[in-house]
């Protein structure tokens, strides 16, 4: 019998919880720890923080379906990690303290023969003075929370406008080194849409602000596509869209202060600039979580484990950006040093960035952290969990289930704008996620067929299948595993 | 504001009956780019093919 601990009941913890259960006999135990007790579909966020969607229908309880599929679910939170166990337990664990319930402040050592680390980012608020959800006039959408008291305060901003205020409202990543610019993306042009809804977009003056060197950047090092018969790069795309909708861009920007309705932003070049606004959302920078790890005689050894994030089978050999390749990038996601520790999602520490890195004349990093969308989150988790699967069946670590970022698709439809006969949507598949200078050196890293751009209100209806689809799969109704991840 | 997208993209963009057609040939593109796969780039194999 093994027990297989997953740590996060985000996408990545929540599909490899679900297949683990469906493949695996009941005589192995799965066990999920997660803080939050609802499972939320992220995406959807962009349009609760404009209104048009209740946080409600992005979430559902987790307990309920866990009993129902024998999955053992512990509302708490991992603090630290005893891989070889400990002088008195000799079972590997993780330490964990339940945040909820009559166990609420409990300390439990959770033994596990597997374990999956899924825990994702931490939203690292705290490292850009004053970024805080809710106050100094800016807002978050990485969360249904957030994303609730986002439209609490442009609605209420709306209202203002619709009685003659004129607004500025400034969109973007709110950090150096931040990363999720394409869901900051999504939420401008929604915003922007709204405020057209509303018949006040002429009193709006609507700014995107970004760690971004060039438009379209997304942390991708942006992409050349192919767009109706065209070959066009992403910035050239992104411009079109803001240009044509009357956004203005600050690029380069790196986010390091704010105070009530003032960012605080040094620019490449140097300088230090400030930009006022009356609504802004702004997306934090994603760190770890700070986890500590001790050998079994209680000495340290974080760095077995962490690099931030956790360590897996990536190359962490420090190199300048045109030596990297995209062999860097992790295949099993298993950690090196210990065998049975995986880390699929945002929770695995990558190489290095996908961006360019950049400097500031001050000798500030100023560009976007590497992005690790949902489906790439899906993706791996599912393979790690086949290779958990495979290894108590076959009994060997067989590893046969690999998937670099370097050699994987991904579908991105950042919505453009909500309705069923008004929204829009911005469709960009990319293949590889990574670019692969060498094995595609003519199309910036990507193959052309499979990158391409759509931008429409197909989009739009493609997005909110991928709501309901997705929604359906994480709540395990019938044949759920049939639709890919 | 700059005009950017001409009329004439504009409403090929939202005309419903279009974009359903759209929406079919977006959803397959996708499915089959990602169900194209995934797998390893350190193989000998991988990296002699381009
Ligand atoms: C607003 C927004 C819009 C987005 N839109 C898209 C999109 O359109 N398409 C797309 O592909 N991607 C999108 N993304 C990205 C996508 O949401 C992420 O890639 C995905 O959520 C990552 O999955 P994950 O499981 O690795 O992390 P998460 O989903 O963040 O899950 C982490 C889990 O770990 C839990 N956890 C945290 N700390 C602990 C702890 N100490 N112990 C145990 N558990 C812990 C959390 O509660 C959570 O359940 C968007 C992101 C945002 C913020």
């Amino acid at each position: 019998m093994a027990t297989i601990l997953i740590l996060g009941a985000g996408i990545s913890g929540h599909v490899a919880a679900s297949h683990l259960r469906r493949k695996l006999s009941k005589e192995h135990q799965v066990v999920v720890v997660s803080p939050n007790s609802n499972y939320q579909w992220i995406p959807s966020n962009i349009w609760v923080g404009i209104g048009r969607m209740k946080s409600k229908e992005i979430l559902f309880p987790l307990a309920p379906l866990y009993k129902k599929k024998g999955i053992d679910f512990k509302q708490a939170k991992a603090i630290s990690f005893f891989p070889e166990g400990d002088k008195n337990e000799t079972k590997p664990y993780v330490l964990a303290e339940y945040v909820a319930g009559e166990n609420k402040g409990q300390q439990e050592k959770v033994i596990y023969d597997y374990l999956i680390n899924a825990t994702g980012p931490k939203l690292n608020f705290e490292a850009t003075a004053g970024l805080i959800p809710g106050q100094n006039k800016t807002y978050s959408v990485c969360t249904y929370t957030h994303a609730n008291h986002a439209w609490e305060g442009l609605n209420a901003l709306i209202q203002e406008m619709k009685n003659g205020k004129k607004a500025k409202i400034l969109i973007g990543t709110g950090h150096a080194k931040a990363t999720c610019q394409g869901a900051a993306f999504e939420y401008i042009l929604n915003v922007e849409q709204e405020l057209r809804r509303h018949k006040v977009r002429d009193r709006a003056e609507i700014t995107w602000i970004s760690n971004e060197y060039q438009l379209g950047d997304f942390g991708m090092d942006g992409m050349l596509l192919s767009y109706g018969s065209n070959i066009m790069k992403s910035s050239e795309m992104v411009e079109m869209v803001f240009e044509d909708r009357d956004i203005k861009w600050i690029l380069g920007a790196g986010v390091n202060k704010i105070e009530d309705g003032k960012t605080h932003y040094e620019t490449l070049e140097g300088e230090q600039k400030t930009e006022t606004y009356d609504f802004a959302m702004l997306i934090p920078s994603f760190s770890g979580h700070g986890f500590k790890a001790f050998d079994k005689n209680n000495n340290e050894i974080t760095d077995k484990l962490f690099k931030g994030f956790m360590l897996v089978d990536a190359d962490y050999t420090p190199k300048p950006y045109e030596e990297w390749t995209a062999q860097d990038w992790p295949e099993t996601y298993q950690n090196p040093s210990y065998k049975n520790i995986f880390a699929p999602g945002i929770a695995f520490a990558p190489p290095h960035s996908i961006s360019k890195p950049r400097k500031s004349k001050s000798g500030t990093e100023i560009f976007p952290s590497p992005p690790r969308t949902g489906m790439p989150s899906g993706i791996t988790a599912k393979l790690v969990a086949d290779t958990i699967i495979d290894t108590i069946k076959k009994g060997k670590n067989l590893q046969e289930h690999k998937g670099s970022m370097a050699n994987m698709g991904a579908a991105c439809i950042a919505s453009a704008g909500y309705g069923t006969f008004s929204g829009s949507g911005i469709s960009i598949t990319t293949f590889p996620i990574v670019p692969d200078y060498k094995k595609y050196p003519d199309t910036h890293g990507r193959k052309l067929g499979k990158t391409f751009g759509e931008i429409g209100l197909a989009g739009h209806w493609l997005k909110l299948t991928l709501h309901y689809v997705f929604m359906y799969k994480a709540k395990m109704k019938p044949f759920w595993w049939l639709l890919p991840e | 504001m700059t005009q950017r997208i001409s009329k004439n993209k504009r409403f090929w963009m939202m005309n419903p009956v279009w974009q359903f057609f759209k929406y079919l040939w977006l959803s397959l593109k996708g499915m089959l780019i990602v169900a194209g796969g995934h797998g390893s780039t350190r193989s000998k194999d991988y990296q002699k093919s381009h």
